[in-house]
């Protein structure tokens, strides 16, 4: 089961490779194909990281942002997880960081003023090692 | 035909926030069930697992599942994600495919209705072109599979809108028994609800706000009742006066009775999110249609 909050507590975590993990529940109320997913910036402590930067992870698929919006058979269940891969030069320090993410999705049946939908939110996450 | 062949049902939409979250696929269909609803509405791209494809285990579950608890399935839910393929339009054949997996898949899990959600061009919802020429070309699968293909009226859409008269034209031309209304009775819903909780999103980054639509009086159904086959009982808030304040549930009940209508009523929870509100908003509204229903009942016997 995944938690209320659109970003996940578990899965935040610094790479052994470098950079760092957060994890993303779709806030929706189905999947998607992946391909309508526009991006999502992350903010840690007032460090913004740019949608076209940060990789993604979903159920056995990986891709930079630009591979995914390509891939139009993969799908964003809305069972799973996403995680998005933040590049940082330095890993985040144990301890608390205020974590910021906003998502944007194309609705196709919204018109195109409307469009995309936003969905953000800022949580206080743990690193933990 | 009387009241009493009005048939109860909830989608599972009503779970959103708690479904995946609060509660699994088994505790939300039993719920269901609990209530007294007869009737089961699912999303395929929400809560068929690897839709859509699902797995045999999967497939044996849901019948061993509805068997036990006595559910029949009514409508799936599906999308023709009309902007899926960024950069460009979708072609007619790609919306044909899309409707093709849906309705196989609808058939294969035994419902009855499908419920393509169509992308839109226009700012008053009109639905991308490729609706008309995609639908056609699957009227002859949906007749084969004995499925019923049912786009939704529902707000921002009026009942009086070029969109249902195009869509009663191709009923009309065609003579299709394949193809009917589906309608959201939060189209008439007297005063806008606000939904509280959940993660805070917007439409759009500009300062476009959503199209007003004028109050859709529930008598505009009278025409078009010929061609409704599936009702989505969207409702917000029933208050603990078993009072809903947005949607006219005895005038909608009302012209439903009157017209013999026989369909499935699947209700939609879209108020307040929190946890346990929508098992508990269900109920309130199941128990407020039925006592609509017995006294619209013990009306006929008295003018009959």
């Amino acid at each position: 089961m995944l938690d209320t909050h659109m970003i996940q507590t578990r899965g935040f975590r610094n790479r052994a490779d470098g950079g760092f993990e957060v994890r993303l529940r779709l806030p929706y109320y189905r999947g998607l194909w992946a391909s309508l997913v526009d991006g999502a910036s992350v903010t840690v402590d007032g460090e913004r990281f740019a949608p076209e930067d940060i990789g993604w992870s979903i159920g056995s698929g990986s891709w930079s942002l630009e591979g995914m919006r390509a891939d139009t058979s993969a799908r964003w269940q809305l069972e799973d997880a996403a995680v998005l891969t933040v590049p940082r030069s330095e890993p985040l320090a144990l301890g608390f960081h205020d974590v910021a993410v906003e998502l944007r999705l194309r609705m196709s049946y919204i018109p195109e003023e409307l469009q995309p939908t936003v969905w953000w939110e800022e949580r206080k996450l743990v690193i933990t090692q | 035909m009387t009241a009493a062949d009005l048939n109860l049902g909830v989608s599972l939409y009503s779970y959103t926030s708690e479904y995946a979250v609060t509660m699994t696929l088994d505790d939300c269909v039993e719920d269901v069930a609990e209530m007294g609803a007869r009737g089961l509405e699912i999303l395929g791209e929400a809560h068929v697992e690897d839709y859509p494809s699902p797995s045999s285990a999967w497939l044996d579950a849901w019948f061993a599942r509805n068997d036990r608890l006595g559910l029949t399935p009514t409508c799936l839910g599906s999308w023709v994600d009309t902007r899926r393929f960024p950069g460009r339009a979708m072609t007619v054949e790609e919306a044909v495919e899309q409707l093709e997996t849906d309705l196989r898949l609808a058939s294969q899990l035994g419902f009855r209705y499908l419920r393509p959600k169509l992308g839109v061009v226009t700012s008053d919802l009109e639905p991308d072109p490729v609706w008309l020429p995609a639908t056609e070309r699957v009227l002859g699968l949906a007749s084969e599979l004995d499925i019923v293909v049912c786009p939704e009226i529902h707000w921002p859409s009026a009942i009086k809108s070029k969109v249902v008269d195009d869509y009663i034209a191709l009923i009309q031309r065609t003579g299709t028994q394949h193809f009917g209304l589906l309608i959201d009775t939060g189209v008439f819903h007297k005063s806008m609800h606000h939904r509280s909780g959940g993660v805070a999103s917007r439409m759009g980054d500009g300062g476009a706000r959503p199209p007003l639509t004028p109050v859709v009086p529930v008598s505009d159904l009278e025409d078009v009742m010929p061609y409704v086959v599936h009702v989505q009982a969207k409702f917000y808030e029933i208050d603990d006066d078993l009072v809903d304040h947005h949607i006219p549930w005895d005038e909608f009940l009302e012209v439903l009775v009157r017209h013999g209508w026989s369909g499935w009523l699947s209700s939609e929870y879209e108020g307040d999110y929190a946890v346990g509100r929508a098992s508990d908003q269900l109920r309130r509204q199941h128990a407020l249609i039925r006592l609509a229903l017995q006294r619209l009942a013990s009306q006929e016997g008295v003018t009959s």
